[in-house]
């Protein structure tokens, strides 16, 4: 059977490894993993591939033949890194349950940067616009401006495709290389606004575009534009997402204006490893869509993905993208959908860990950590690396500050949780928690220096205690601006 | 661990606080220093009464005296100017830090007063400091405002000062 990753690192162990010893490292790993201990998404799919590399390895035939495959590697291939840092190095065991952090940072390999091996990625684009009755004037003209500069940021080397929707689905432009740029700009201009929004006939139109083309060594993206609220089709967008991430597709949100459902369209993207944005006014509409697009030319490894599995009494608490994309991540998922490696820029990902009272001295493992991608200037696109990540627990811990990165970027995503347990105190009817918690990060905003969006929250605060709801604006804005401050402590990050 | 800032308590491991956004330094409590209570006898510090002018317009500044002190201090006072003593692990901050002129010893609160700029006169308030603000010997009650004239003396704890408006 093929395998797509190196089962030996899988297991940890060396080429030339004998039998016993195959099983042994097995049989270690699998106590940590195995679906009787440990419930965690991510340690289902991480059995699953130790499984597969312990049954090649320990069948003579298979081994050899998969030994010989790595001969004819070519040394020229790329690779991305994991690298991974927690909050503290030693822990002092406690009579309650105690959190950790770790960072995990996927780079790409710093040869990419060289000459040679630069090479733009190539683009599978389909864009899905609303022209309903609502973004009539301003809104779909500035959008045909943001579509034409796309077109001209393409080569003939690119595959490009437009659907507009309403009540019902358009394909204005069938997927094609992108050669007689002005014939398609054309067809972006006849666009005329009417109708309702229904987002899962547009979607599914723009991937059946996107699939015509759909290619492991291209980066297979979807753009969603829309300003209004999709009723009783998100299910089967959710499931279609779901179905698109397999195939190799990823899907971008951008909601215009204040009536779209951001909750929809942040789940929809965060499902397939694409980003969700709110673009507060019709004039940045062209600006965003466009470094949108241009980030997607300057990508190493698409499809990036991290399972992780911690230990099996250790529990993964909550995960969070910080860069390129600040996003929240399902950890309900077990390989978690990360959207694409840029050449430039490092995806790093924050994970909380609860850890359990009365912990045993010594050192011992936390989780393992697989990461993995399509990188695209390879034969054989497929890469996996592993980090399994221990700390000492110990009766005196070493006084030190958690690493600045994570600090930094803790600090920012705070501001964000403030402004989601705001809102959990509202759905709950309880509206002096509310405006409290508004009240709080109004004041830390200030602090950090951020007045503009303090006021905002003030301003949300005073609402709530009159209204008790906060306004589709303010609510969008603390939530998409809080994630932006994020991206802000993660790009020095990055640039270290 | 609980929140120094709001009391709210958190997990252990926790670097910022869930509820008010703060972050959570282990060794914070321990390096807090607290406001020295002061047991002292009032007679020690007599009060004297000269009355200058109450007007303080818009170009005017503060010469500001404090007893033992080598120079006097010109002050700008803005809006609102909050006397205190620095402490780097307080929240909050004074506009003028007292610490150097001894403000540990003489008992002067992290915040302890403010003086505030009106249209034609200067206030001073205490700002429920731990061992009083007295103007003209005389202890003002806390956040209730008194205004400040030409050659007032005001006392901060024990620490005494002489203030002068210039124009």
């Amino acid at each position: 059977m093929p395998v797509d990753f190196d089962p030996y690192i899988i297991l940890g162990i060396s080429p030339d490894a004998p039998a016993d010893e195959i099983k042994a490292a097995y049989r270690r790993i699998a106590r940590r993993l195995h679906p009787d201990v440990n419930r965690a998404p991510g340690a289902g799919v991480q059995f699953q591939d130790i499984t597969v590399a312990h049954d090649l390895l320990t069948d003579a035939m298979q081994r050899r033949r998969y030994d010989d495959s790595q001969q004819s590697k070519d040394p020229n291939n790329l690779y991305f890194s994991l690298r991974v840092m927690p909050s503290k190095r030693s822990i002092m065991p406690l009579s309650e349950p105690q959190v950790l952090y770790l960072l995990a940072e996927i780079l790409p390999d710093p040869r990419a940067q060289e000459g040679q091996h630069k090479r733009e990625s190539r683009l599978n684009l389909t864009l899905v616009l609303d022209h309903s009755n609502s973004m009539s004037g301003t809104r779909l003209d500035r959008v045909k401006v943001a579509a034409h500069q796309i077109i001209d940021q393409l080569t003939p080397e690119d595959v490009f495709s437009v659907v507009s929707f309403n009540d019902h689905a358009e394909v204005v432009i069938p997927a094609t290389t992108v050669t007689e740029k002005s014939a398609l700009k054309a067809r972006i201009s006849l666009m005329m606004a009417s109708g309702g929004t229904e987002i899962y006939k547009g979607l599914a139109a723009g991937v059946e575009q996107n699939r015509k083309y759909l290619a492991p060594r291209l980066v297979n993206h979807v753009i969603l534009l829309t300003d209004g609220n999709t009723y009783g089709d998100q299910d089967r967008c959710l499931a279609l997402a779901r179905e698109v991430t397999r195939e190799g597709i990823s899907i971008s949100a951008m909601g215009l204006g204040q009536e779209w459902n951001d909750k929809f369209l942040d789940e929809l993207a965060s499902l397939t490893g694409g980003s969700s944005a709110y673009i507060n006014s019709t004039n940045s509409v062209v600006k965003f869509l466009n470094d949108h697009v241009r980030n997607l030319s300057n990508i190493f490894a698409e499809r990036a993905h991290l399972s992780i599995a911690p230990d099996p009494d250790i529990r993964l608490e909550s995960a969070f993208k910080l860069s390129p994309n600040p996003q929240p991540l399902s950890v309900d998922e077990g390989n978690i959908p990360l959207g694409s490696l840029q050449l430039n820029r490092t995806i790093s990902v924050l994970l909380q860990f609860e850890m359990p009272a009365e912990l045993q001295f010594g050192f011992r493992s936390i989780a393992r950590l697989v990461a993995s991608g399509d990188v695209l200037a390879n034969r054989l696109q497929k890469y996996q690396v592993l980090s399994d990540f221990s700390v000492e627990i110990t009766p005196e811990p070493q006084q030190e500050d958690p690493p600045a990165a994570i600090l930094d970027a803790l600090g920012k995503l705070t501001l964000y949780r403030m402004q989601e347990r705001a809102q959990e105190a509202l759905e709950n009817g309880d509206v002096r928690e509310a405006t409290r918690r508004l009240e709080n990060l109004a004041t830390r905003l200030l602090e950090l220096g951020e007045p503009e969006l303090a006021q905002q929250a003030r301003a949300e605060a005073q609402q709530v205690a009159y209204t008790y709801n906060l306004t589709d604006k303010g609510r969008k804005a603390l939530k998409y601006q809080t994630r932006t401050l994020i991206l802000g402590a993660s790009v020095e990050i990055g640039d270290e | 661990m609980i929140c120094p800032y709001c009391g709210y308590r958190n997990r252990p491991g926790f670097l910022y606080c869930e509820e008010c956004g703060q972050r959570l330094a282990e060794s914070l409590s321990s390096t807090t220093v607290p406001t020295r209570e002061l047991d002292f006898d009032t007679d020690e510090f007599a009060s004297r009464s000269t009355w200058g002018t109450a007007r303080f317009d818009q170009q005017s500044f503060i010469i500001l005296h404090i007893r033992d002190a080598d120079d006097p201090i010109t002050l700008q006072p803005q809006q609102r100017t909050v006397l205190g003593r620095q402490d780097t692990t307080s929240p909050q901050q004074p506009d003028f830090d007292l610490t150097p002129y001894g403000a540990l010893e003489k008992g002067v609160s992290r915040i302890h007063a403010a003086i505030s700029r009106n249209d034609d006169t200067l206030t001073i308030v205490d700002m429920s400091s731990a061992n009083g603000t007295h103007l003209n010997g005389q202890r003002l009650i806390p956040d209730q405002p008194r205004v400040l004239r030409d050659g007032d003396e005001i006392r901060l704890g024990k620490l005494i000062a002489h203030i002068y408006f210039k124009t």
